[in-house]
C-alpha cells in the first residue's frame, strides 16, 4: 500500500468519524484552541500595532520586541509555562493553557508587525489632505487609514492564522486533543495512514480559514483599493 | 628549526599510523544508534565505551535518533549498525505479541528480523516494563495494590495513557491487555489523557494531578524520587522487555563474531533492574552526563580499567 492509498484508507473509514477520538471531535477542539488564541492575540497585537502605526510612536521598541518573540519556538514556550500553569489549575493547566499561550506569542508578531507597517504605509499626502478637509484624528484613524491598511493587516493576520492553525498540533504532546493527535499517535502507532490523514485535515482547515479571512478582507477593502490589492499584500509580506 | 620540525613530522607520521591500525583489519567502524529515551541512549553508550576498550572505532551518531519508528529503518537500512533495543516492544512494532517469557521473546524477535539482516544478541536481566503508577494518596483514598483494584472506581480515576494505546494489545486495544485483562471500559481509555510513555510530561501530569494513574516505565527515577506506588500487575500483562543489542548480520560478517558477540554478551548479563534505574537516575534527576555514567559503571564492573 503506498502513502496516497494508506491516507485514503485511513479518511474514509467511518470508524475514525466518530466517537471521542473522531474526526469531528478532534476538528471541533483544533478550531476552538486556533480561534481562542487568535482572538487573544488580536486583542493584544492589534491595538498596539495601530497605536504605533498611527502616532509612529515607539515603534523600534514595538516592532522589535515583536519580533524577538518570533524567535521563541512554540515548544519552549509551552514547556517554559507548563509548570507555572499546572500549579494555577492541574487539569486546564496542563492540557490547554501552554498551548494557547504558545499559540498567541506565535500570532502576536505577524499581526502587531503588519498592523503597524499598514498604518505607517498610508501615504502621507492623504493624511495632509484628510487633516486639510477638518477631519479629527480618530476619523483619520477610522475613515482614511485604516480603510487603507485593511489589505497588509489582514496579510499579517492571515499569516499568523496559518502558523496558529499547523502550530496548534503541538498540543497533542502535552494531553490536549485537537488534530495534532493523529500526528502524535500515528507516529507512535507507526501508522502512517494516520499521520498523513492528520497533516490533510491540517492542510484543509488552513486553506479554508485563509479563505474565510481572505473574504472579510475583501468585505473590508474600499472598492478603489481592491485593484490594487495584489501589490500591497506583495509589499506586506517583508 | 630544524629539530622540531623532524619532531613535527615525526609525530604526524605517528598520528597517521595510528589511524590507520584503528581503521583497518577486523575491527571496522561500527555506527551505534539508538531511541532518544535517556535508558536507550545509556545502553548505546555502554556498549560503545566497551567496544571502544576493545579496540573497536564507534560512530555515535545515531544515538539518541529519535522513536523506535525512526531507529528501525535506520539499522534495517544500514545507516546504523547496532542499536540496544527493548525485545518486547519491538516485538510490537512488528504487529507482533510478546509474552512474559523474556527467552520466549527474545527467539520470537530474532524470526521477526532474520530476514531484514538483523540478529538480536542476549538480553539484560534488567526489565523496563510499563508500569502504572498512582501517588500514594490515591493509593490510599481508592485501597489501591493492584492494577486490578482500579476495575471498579475506574470511573473515579483520571488516567494518563501512552499515545500508542488505543491500538496497542499491551494497552487499551479492544481486546488487549487494560481493556480483557482489566476490565478497564472503551470509555475509559477513550478519557484518558494521551502523553508519550515514559517520558517527563507523563510524570509532570501525574505530580500536578492532571492524572490520577500514570503509564511509566518501571525503572524511570520519578517513581522512586516521587514515593510514588507501581500497581501489581497481578494479571501478568505486560511483557518482559528486557534490553537486548540488535546487529547487522553484514557487519557480523566483517568482525571475529564470536568475540564480538561475547564482549556485548558479558556486558549485558552485568546489568540487572536495580543498577539500570539507579544509572537512569543519575542521568534523569540528577543531570550527569551519560557517557561519564556509562564509563562509571563500567569501570566499577571490570570492562574497564579505574582510572587512578
Amino acid at each position: 500500500m503506498n502513502i496516497v492509498t494508506q491516507t485514503a484508507t485511513w479518511l474514509s473509514d467511518p470508524i475514525h468519524w466518530s466517537g471521542p477520538n473522531g474526526i469531528p471531535v478532534r476538528l471541533f477542539e483544533h478550531v476552538i484552541i486556533s480561534g481562542v488564541s487568535l482572538v487573544i492575540a488580536l486583542v493584544i497585537a492589534l491595538p498596539i500595532g495601530l497605536y504605533i502605526g498611527h502616532t509612529g510612536r515607539h515603534t523600534n521598541f514595538a516592532v522589535n520586541s515583536a519580533n524577538l518573540w518570533r524567535a521563541l519556538p512554540s515548544l519552549a514556550v509551552i514547556a517554559i509555562v507548563l509548570p507555572l500553569t499546572t500549579a494555577l489549575d492541574p487539569q486546564l493547566g496542563f492540557k490547554v493553557y501552554p498551548t494557547v499561550l504558545a499559540m498567541v506569542v506565535l500570532a502576536v508578531p505577524p499581526i502587531l508587525v503588519n498592523a503597524y507597517a499598514g498604518l505607517a504605509g498610508v501615504d502621507r499626502d492623504i493624511l495632509e489632505a484628510a487633516r486639510g478637509q477638518g477631519m479629527s484624528a480618530p476619523q483619520i484613524l477610522g475613515r482614511v487609514e485604516l480603510p487603507l491598511a485593511v489589505p497588509v493587516i489582514a496579510t499579517g493576520i492571515r499569516s499568523a492564522t496559518i502558523q496558529v492553525v499547523a502550530t496548534a498540533t503541538l498540543g497533542a504532546v502535552f494531553g490536549f486533543g485537537g488534530l495534532g493527535r493523529y500526528l502524535v499517535d500515528g507516529i507512535s502507532q507507526n501508522d502512517t495512514g494516520q499521520i498523513m490523514g492528520g497533516v490533510v485535515l491540517v492542510a484543509v482547515l488552513v486553506v479554508i480559514a485563509e479563505l474565510l479571512i481572505a473574504l472579510i478582507q475583501r468585505a473590508l477593502t474600499p472598492r478603489g483599493l481592491l485593484l490594487a490589492t495584489t501589490t500591497s499584500a506583495a509589499q506586506s509580506s517583508i | 628549526m630544524r629539530l622540531p620540525r623532524m619532531l613535527a613530522l615525526g609525530a604526524v607520521g605517528l598520528v597517521l599510523l595510528s589511524a590507520c591500525s584503528l581503521g583497518g583489519g577486523s575491527k571496522p567502524t561500527i555506527k551505534i544508534g539508538s531511541v532518544s529515551f535517556y535508558e536507550a541512549k545509556i545502553m548505546a553508550e555502554i556498549y560503545a565505551q566497551d567496544l571502544e576498550a576493545n579496540g573497536y572505532t564507534v560512530d555515535r551518531t545515531g544515538i539518541g535518533l529519535g522513536d523506535r519508528s525512526v531507529v528501525a529503518p535506520a539499522i534495517e537500512s544500514g545507516q546504523i549498525d547496532l542499536q540496544p533495543e527493548y525485545i518486547g516492544s519491538r516485538i510490537s512494532y512488528y504487529k507482533g505479541t510478546p509474552t512474559g517469557d523474556a527467552a520466549a521473546n527474545l527467539t520470537a524477535l530474532q524470526g521477526l528480523v532474520s530476514a531484514k539482516g538483523l540478529t538480536v544478541l542476549n538480553y539484560t536481566p534488567a526489565v523496563d516494563t510499563n508500569a502504572f503508577v498512582v501517588r500514594p494518596d490515591t493509593a490510599t483514598q481508592y485501597h489501591l495494590t493492584n492494577l486490578s483494584d482500579t476495575t471498579a472506581v475506574q470511573s473515579q480515576l483520571k488516567w494518563g495513557l501512552a499515545t500508542d494505546c488505543a491500538t496497542n494489545p499491551l494497552c487499551g486495544a479492544p481486546g488487549g491487555a487494560l481493556q480483557a485483562q482489566y476490565g478497564l471500559t472503551a470509555q475509559t481509555i477513550a478519557g484518558a489523557t494521551l502523553l508519550s510513555a515514559c517520558d517527563t510530561p507523563m510524570a509532570d501530569a501525574l505530580k500536578a494531578g492532571t492524572i490520577d494513574v500514570g503509564e511509566l516505565c518501571s525503572t524511570q527515577p520519578d517513581i522512586a524520587v516521587n514515593g510514588w506506588d507501581v500497581l501489581n500487575d497481578d494479571k501478568h500483562s505486560q511483557p518482559a522487555d528486557n534490553i537486548s543489542p540488535i546487529v547487522r548480520n553484514d557487519y557480523l560478517a566483517k568482525v571475529d563474531q564470536a568475540s564480538f558477540e561475547k564482549l556485548l554478551n558479558d556486558v549485558s548479563a552485568k546489568m540487572d533492574t536495580a543498577t539500570l534505574t539507579s544509572l537512569n537516575k543519575q542521568v534523569a534527576v540528577d543531570h550527569a552526563d551519560v557517557a561519564v555514567v556509562a564509563k562509571a559503571w563500567l569501570q566499577a564492573n571490570g570492562f574497564l580499567p579505574k582510572s587512578s
